[in-house]
């Protein structure tokens, strides 16, 4: 016998009671909410190490270069995009992530620009759906910047389980500010292997 | 309201006098208690050492001897939390049940919960820091548990809350555990004694003169590390403070 | 009296400083948990559904198994079943051979360390490295995890200044911790690039979606995987969760009650193969359906590994991981062990006081104190029943059994109390070797009663 067949038999055999699925949806109503989504996801992703920015009429392009001046390989997924109405265009970007011709070569990235889908209240996480070929983009930059939809604010979990998708490449993540440890002595430091910055502009 | 009086063997050896305290406090409250006096153990230490059949005897007996009474109340919350936990599954075979794990009460849960005064004539004026102890807290639920997102509640705070000239604190990680744990502080001494040190140093932090709990146990255990360590802190059942003066 | 675990507590507790950091720190953890639950008012509800869904999950995981593995097939996936330890590794050695790797990335798992899969493949010459900084430098260290969570927890920064030196070319006495984690940073990005595979544990595998979790801080599971065109995933079959919604509960629980984060950095969810590459999934038994057999234990299937009840337990903050025989540590570590192998293992129950804050603290409800209360009802018949704790409980179950000898012996208990010290502190006395006695009464309380001295 296969171990598959062998396994669930074992199962099978050794289950005593089933017990009922449980219904989610009384907790999932009464689940905590903010009354200041914006306020509140910009002190939850502060306290992860991260930083918004409430975009205000300001290039996104003028944020990037004030922040990152020394940036010398900018990767962006995003080039055009309406803020507030008004149509932008991300110019500071060296290259697209998928030009490279394999993941590797996105080591040495000093920014990375990339597209947020919704973020979350209460933990300052970001949905990150795949965009591009080389997801590498997401972990291998020094800094990254999330661009996200001000008015795409959720207030927990049980909401942002509603409306992700993994989309063709069968891939997304929660980010919730930089990579960090603190498997030294549990001193916490930012950029273990991941973005040491994590910046997200509400646009 | 007949209230028999259970007096776990070790407070029956050694602390005869927090018996003495609770029948005085219980019969000042105006009930009518009384002692059987072919009581022993309850089989709790036998039990938590990993020999539960060794309680069964125990157990039966003091399900029969405390069969005639409306309450069982006693001075002990770990003794009283495994009459509750693990009396029903040690007599389940048993023919007669009297089922009084089902009326046994904690006697500081007793009185706050039950009798409910809303005045002693206590005094003590002294600064106290509750030993709040596991088995109270996290069994007999004497006080909210620091693990759970719930209200703070602590029922022995509200019943010395009734004592005249009396200082209340609670000291740092306010229900961590003291180390006793019946036979683990003699398998585990190392530890249990590292545990006593830690807890006893955290009540002398709050600056309280008296280490006063619900489980002389944790207290025998703390007093034997501060006479060791010669430490300027004493020990003291809450039943003691409730009772002072009668 | 004693045991392996009492024996070693006793000697980790001979370093005070060491100690009295190692308990203060995860206490400092515990303390940011605590805070971390108190900012959701519905914290007390999320446990009892994240115990009710692992209920479902652990009885139906025949159904959630398969309906997983039809949603992986078709995402693209291959699916493999191991029944225990040796066929997992040898699956994940014969995926590496046909695909011929020499350099194999690891981010941390615990299943892993189950398994013995590094030293599995090490023999076989696959080079395998860990990803995960605090696994990485035990690796480096030849040592193992002593906190499932926090695994270096006991190492101190000058050893890893000093290993950092050796291994890595970092400058002498530069034991600052960003200093060192930015030179791991640099010395592992160049073993992502050149890996030829990558593996992750997963923290959960959704059945309706066939795509596997993976919670990490450092980021290191996406560098491993984003890089490689060849993933194994590999999950113990307990990890099976129904849907998303589930994930939406569990997801608030793990990191809040493990480290005191609202959320770890990254929560990876990966459903398809990267582009052109390939994705295996290991599904893992090893011991896991035996369980299901045994209703007093069938709770220790909700743990998520968290680590909580390890960082409350005041017997493990102030014991240490190695102290424990079993590779899991605490409280759980304890009850995984006695299902693992009783007569192996059973040296860790006496590692418990009772005080029930593990299982207060566990987020989906493993009854973790019940557990080791039942475990010490059966070291006698297992036949490994201490001596002497079995005479105590046999002597006081005689005495008190006679109330009338036992009170007669009361009566005359007290003169123990004049005993000169020799006789009552010797080597012995586990009691006397941190307290004084307690002293017998003049007068048992029931002497009194009977002389009516009690009004």
């Amino acid at each position: 016998m296969s171990s598959r067949e062998d396994i669930l038999q074992n199962i099978r055999r050794n289950t005593g009671v089933r017990y009922e699925k449980p219904d989610i949806t009384s907790l999932e109503k009464e689940a905590i909410t903010y009354p200041n989504k914006t306020k509140q996801f910009c002190k939850t992703l502060e306290e992860a190490g991260g930083h918004a920015i409430i975009l205000e009429g300001e290039k996104i392009d003028d944020i990037i270069k004030n922040l990152y001046p020394t940036a010398k390989r900018i990767a962006s997924e995003i080039k055009d995009l309406t803020c507030n109405g008004e149509k932008q265009t991300i110019t500071c970007a060296t290259f697209h992530p998928d030009d490279v011709a394999s993941s590797a070569d996105l080591d040495g990235t000093d920014v990375a620009i990339i597209n947020g889908r919704f973020g979350v209240c209460e933990n300052g996480a970001v949905w990150i759906q795949q965009d591009v070929e080389q997801r590498a983009i997401y972990f291998i930059s020094e800094a990254l910047v999330i661009l996200v939809d001000k008015n795409k604010l959720v207030n927990n979990m049980h909401e942002a389980y509603t409306r992700i998708d993994t989309g063709k490449y069968g891939y997304g993540v929660f980010i919730s500010g930089p990579s960090k440890t603190a498997d030294i002595e549990q001193a916490l430091v930012m950029g273990a292997h991941g973005a040491k910055e994590v910046i997200v502009i509400l646009v | 309201m007949k209230v028999g009086l259970f007096i776990p063997c070790y407070i029956n050896a050694v602390y005869p006098e927090v018996g003495i305290a609770s029948y005085k406090l219980l019969k000042n409250l105006g009930i009518d208690v009384d002692y059987p006096s072919n009581q022993t153990c309850c089989g709790q230490p036998m039990a938590n050492a990993g020999f539960e059949n060794k309680a069964n005897d125990l157990a039966s007996h003091f399900d029969e001897i405390f069969n005639n009474y409306e309450y069982v109340v006693g001075p002990s919350a770990s003794c009283v939390a495994f009459i509750r936990d693990h009396y029903d599954q040690l007599l389940n075979k048993k023919e007669h049940r009297c089922f009084c794990e089902k009326k046994t009460y904690e006697i500081c849960e007793f009185i706050h919960d039950i009798i409910k005064p809303t005045s002693l004539s206590a005094v003590f004026p002294h600064k106290v820091s509750i030993q709040n102890s596991c088995h109270g807290v996290r069994l007999l639920h004497l006080s909210s548990p620091s693990e759970l997102n719930i209200p703070y509640y602590n029922k022995l705070h509200n019943l010395l809350s009734l004592v005249k000239d009396i200082e209340i604190v609670e000291p740092e990680r306010c229900d961590e555990c003291c180390g006793f744990g019946g036979m683990f502080s003699i398998e585990e001494h190392a530890v249990s004694g590292q545990m006593g040190r830690d807890k006893i140093q955290r009540h002398i932090d709050t600056g309280a003169e008296y280490i006063v709990g619900a489980d002389s146990s944790c207290l025998m255990h703390q007093t034997g590390i501060i006479e060791r360590e010669k430490l300027s802190i004493k020990t003291i059942h809450v039943i003691q403070i409730l009772a002072s003066g009668l | 009296m004693s045991t392996k675990h009492s024996i070693a507590a006793e000697k980790f507790l001979k370093n005070q400083k060491m100690a009295a950091w190692h308990d203060q720190t995860l206490w400092m953890v515990r303390d940011k948990r605590d805070k971390m639950s108190r900012q959701i008012p519905e914290w007390e509800r999320l446990r009892d559904m994240a115990c009710s869904i692992k209920m479902y999950s652990n009885s139906h995981l025949d159904t959630l198994l398969q309906e997983f593995e039809k949603n992986a097939l078709a995402n693209g996936a291959h699916v493999y079943w191991a029944k225990d330890a040796d066929e997992y590794c040898s699956i994940i050695y014969n995926i590496l051979k046909s695909h011929n790797v020499k350099h194999f990335i690891k981010s941390k798992s615990m299943l892993a360390e189950e398994c013995g899969l590094n030293e599995y493949l090490e023999e076989k010459n696959i080079e395998v490295t860990e990803s995960d900084l605090g696994e990485r430098i035990l690796q480096l260290m030849h040592k193992r995890p002593s906190h499932i969570v926090m695994p270096a927890i006991h190492i101190k920064k000058e050893e890893i200044g000093d290993l950092f030196r050796r291994e890595m070319g970092t400058e002498p006495k530069n034991n600052a911790q960003t200093y060192l984690t930015h030179a791991a940073r640099r010395n592992l990005r160049h073993k992502f690039i050149e890996a030829d595979a990558a593996m992750t544990g997963a923290n959960f595998a959704v059945a309706s979606t066939g795509e596997c979790i993976v919670c990490t801080n450092e980021g290191n599971a996406d560098m491993g995987t984003s890089q490689t065109k060849l993933q194994i995933t590999a999950f113990g079959l307990e990890k099976i969760v129904p849907d998303r919604a589930s994930l939406g509960v569990f997801t608030r629980l793990l990191a809040r009650s493990g480290t005191g984060q609202p959320i770890t950095s990254y929560t990876s969810h990966y459903r398809k193969p990267r582009k052109g590459g390939e994705l295996h999934i290991i599904i893992v038994d090893n011991g896991r359906s035996q369980i299901l057999s045994n209703p007093k234990h069938l709770k220790t299937l909700n743990c998520l590994r968290c680590g909580a009840c390890m960082n409350t337990c005041p017997v493990y903050r102030r014991s240490g991981g190695y102290a424990y025989t079993y590779f899991i540590p605490g409280p759980i570590g304890i009850n995984l062990g006695m299902l693992k192998a009783p007569l192996h293992y059973y040296d860790n129950i006496s590692a418990c006081s009772l005080c029930y804050s593990c299982q207060n603290i566990c987020p989906a409800k493993v009854d973790l104190a019940d557990q080791i209360y039942a475990w010490r009802q059966t070291l006698q018949s297992l036949g490994v029943a201490n001596s002497e704790k079995r005479a105590i409980s046999y002597g006081m179950a005689f005495l008190t059994k006679r109330p009338n000898l036992f009170n007669k012996v009361l009566k005359e208990a007290h003169f123990i109390n004049s005993f000169p010290r020799w006789i009552l502190y010797n080597k012995l006395n586990n009691w006397g070797k941190e307290h004084e006695m307690p002293r017998f009464a003049k007068e048992s309380f029931r002497e009194m009663w009977k002389k009516g001295k009690i009004k």
